[in-house]
């Protein structure tokens, strides 16, 4: 039997991945900054045309470069579930992490969508617990399944509804 | 005022105040801190006449203030919720629906002691700190209070209004436990605090003697160092003075400890989120051990550890402990908690520890121990785990292990690390369906349609 960290069960859960216009979103944001620090170092270069700020220059664009390619997977490797009694939410590349919120336990559901998430129709469904630590966080949503899910969630939290 | 609750009965509450003494009390607070700012410096600046006069202004200012204060501070009981008004400048309202309290605390501290006054402090989860301690009431009227609001947040809706509304009787409490005085102090010897203190004080005293030098200054830093050190110890033998626990007549737990400022905490059984127990190498020898409650609410004040009021056993015989914990979790024996180790190959992860670590299910809770030298076990009661994680790290993923996370509303969550990745999926698995399992009784009433109506 293999058994993967990002796909336990993988019989009996159906596993729903986030909208991929979440990598765009992820890339711009990420770029946006190293546009700026390049701009800065290039703005040092002209100044005093060291050898230094090209090496500077060359290790943000790696490094943007590089984490572009792990941005692509990480996106891929969020997904959710949502099974009779409880979500649950697995993400993360490095440190992979999945959580399981029975619905019972829901204190609150946030639905956040930045200016930039809303540009590209996503937003995040956040459920909250008395835990601090249970951490069921679901990005790029398109806005009609953030909905449909808060919805849910919410009818099937006060369906079951104990907190604590 | 005349209100109606939500089961329909009318309630005549008027809105009660707070003691008449407490602006004086809160104010002798104030006081001694202007004072204290103010310094002698100041004093033999300005003169004795000068600053008795400043202080008096000052002293007036206060109690006006406090005053003030205590005529805008108001509190009633409608329906099921606990409504307290107060603030002067700026006006605050707040109604805390009782059925989310967690627990209730009587403070006296020394003041307050000898006025024959008492703080109540309500625990409300949710809330990041103590909501609303109502300072100060006489002892006869918190007791009552008390016993209401915990009466009002025990029942369910549909109940109606209990007949009686006076204290309990202190008499029908069943005594569990009581720490003598001797065992907590020895166990306050027994840290690592006290058994430096010696050595610190033979080392200042030997610089000392070789340089030949007693500066006062020198003698100062270390009196006030050896004080902070000490201060610990010391605070924990005044806090857990005298520490008694008891079954109330409901069942709940009555537990009172405190020599300046005596606590008396009820907490609801049904509201403890975890236990945890802790064995100090330095308590090895004489088998003691230390039990902790975990309740939601009791949010971290500043200042941490010590000023939470948490303790189950502030120390005590692992007999003790074992009767203790069955009162608190009913089924659970300390002394039967079996737990399996992880693999052998979580070694190249936890080097020296790795014999310590282990989890095992019992039919109430979920068990973890680690700890190699302060060994430490956590008591994770289903029906009140809120949520299941399995996080794997990037060694861990070379290992193919993985770390189980049951989190509860408070305190640290239940935790099984560095299992085998198909039985940490296992775990989880299992974690979630007897959490679900355990809070099935809790759920009734909840037909289909239950939600679908408008």
């Amino acid at each position: 039997m293999t058994v993967d960290a990002l796909t336990p069960w993988p019989d009996t859960v159906e596993w729903r991945p986030v909208s991929p216009k979440l990598i765009t979103v992820e890339l711009i944001v990420r770029w946006s900054w190293s546009v700026i620090v390049v701009a800065g170092l290039v703005v040092g270069l002209v100044l005093q045309g060291h050898w230094l700020w090209w090496l500077g220059i060359g290790l943000v664009l790696a490094n943007a470069i590089w984490r572009s390619f792990v941005t692509v997977r990480a996106v891929r490797a969020w997904g959710y579930a949502e099974r009779d009694q409880d979500l649950l939410v697995r993400h993360g590349l490095l440190v992979r992490r999945l959580s399981i919120v029975p619905y019972a336990r829901m204190q609150f559901v946030d639905v956040t969508a930045g200016p930039l998430e809303r540009a590209f129709g996503l937003a995040t469904v956040q459920l909250h617990t008395a835990a601090a630590a249970s951490d069921a966080r679901i990005p790029g949503l398109p806005p009609a399944e953030a909905a449909r899910l808060r919805d849910r969630l919410t009818a099937l939290g006060e369906d079951r509804a104990e907190g604590l | 005022m005349t209100t109606t609750d939500p089961a329909g009965t009318t309630v005549d509450e008027p809105r009660r105040r707070l003691h008449p003494l407490s602006p004086v009390l809160h104010g002798a607070k104030s006081i001694a801190v202007i004072v204290a700012a103010l310094s002698w410096q100041t004093l033999s600046q300005v003169g004795v006449e000068r600053f008795a006069l400043v202080v008096l202004v000052v002293a007036v200012g206060v109690v006006v203030f406090s005053i003030v204060g205590w005529l805008t501070t108001g509190y009633q009981v409608v329906g099921r919720e606990l409504r307290i008004s107060d603030g002067v400048v700026w006006r605050r309202n707040r109604a805390i629906p009782l059925e989310r309290l967690q627990t209730v605390e009587l403070r006296r501290p020394l003041l307050a002691q000898l006025t024959g006054l008492a703080e109540l402090r309500l625990e409300v989860i949710g809330g990041g700190k103590t909501e609303a301690p109502l300072a100060y009431l006489t002892v006869r009227e918190a007791t009552a209070l008390r016993e209401r609001l915990l009466a009002l947040a025990g029942r369910t809706q549909s109940e109606a209004e209990p007949a009686t509304e006076g204290p309990a009787a202190p008499a029908l409490e069943r005594p569990l436990v009581r720490v003598s005085n001797r065992d907590l102090v020895v166990s306050q010897l027994l840290t690592p605090q006290a058994f430096f203190l010696p050595l610190g004080v033979a080392f200042v005293v030997l610089q000392f003697v070789l340089e030949g030098s007693w500066t006062f200054v020198g003698i100062a830093s270390t009196v006030t160092a050896m004080a902070g050190v000490l201060l610990q110890p010391v605070r924990r033998v005044l806090q857990d003075w005298d520490f008694r626990l008891a079954r109330d007549p409901e069942g709940r737990l009555a537990v009172r400890y405190g020599l300046l400022e005596t606590r008396n905490q009820v907490v609801p059984l049904n509201r403890v989120q975890a236990v945890g127990a802790t064995w100090p190498l330095l308590w090895r020898g004489q088998g003691w051990l230390h039990l902790r409650l975990d309740i939601a609410g009791n949010a971290g004040e500043p200042g941490g550890d010590s000023k939470r009021s948490d303790r189950l056993l502030p120390v005590g015989d692992f007999a003790t402990a074992r009767g203790l914990v069955w009162e608190v979790l009913p089924g659970v024996d300390l002394a039967a908690l079996a737990t399996s180790p992880p693999p052998r190959r979580a070694r190249w992860l936890n080097p020296i520890s790795l014999r310590s670590l282990g989890v095992g299910f019992t039919p109430e809770v979920f068990v973890s121990r680690w700890g190699l030298l302060t060994r430490e076990m956590h008591l994770v009661p289903y029906a009140r785990l809120q949520s299941v994680r399995v996080v794997q790290g990037p060694l861990q993923r070379r290992l193919g292990l993985a770390t189980v996370y049951a989190d509860t509303a408070r305190g640290r969550a239940g935790q099984a690390k560095d299992r085998d990745l198909a039985e940490a999926w296992a775990l989880a698995a299992e974690l979630a369906s007897r959490a679900r399992k355990a809070r099935k009784p809790e759920e009734p009433l909840k037909d289909e349609a239950y939600w679908q109506k408008p």
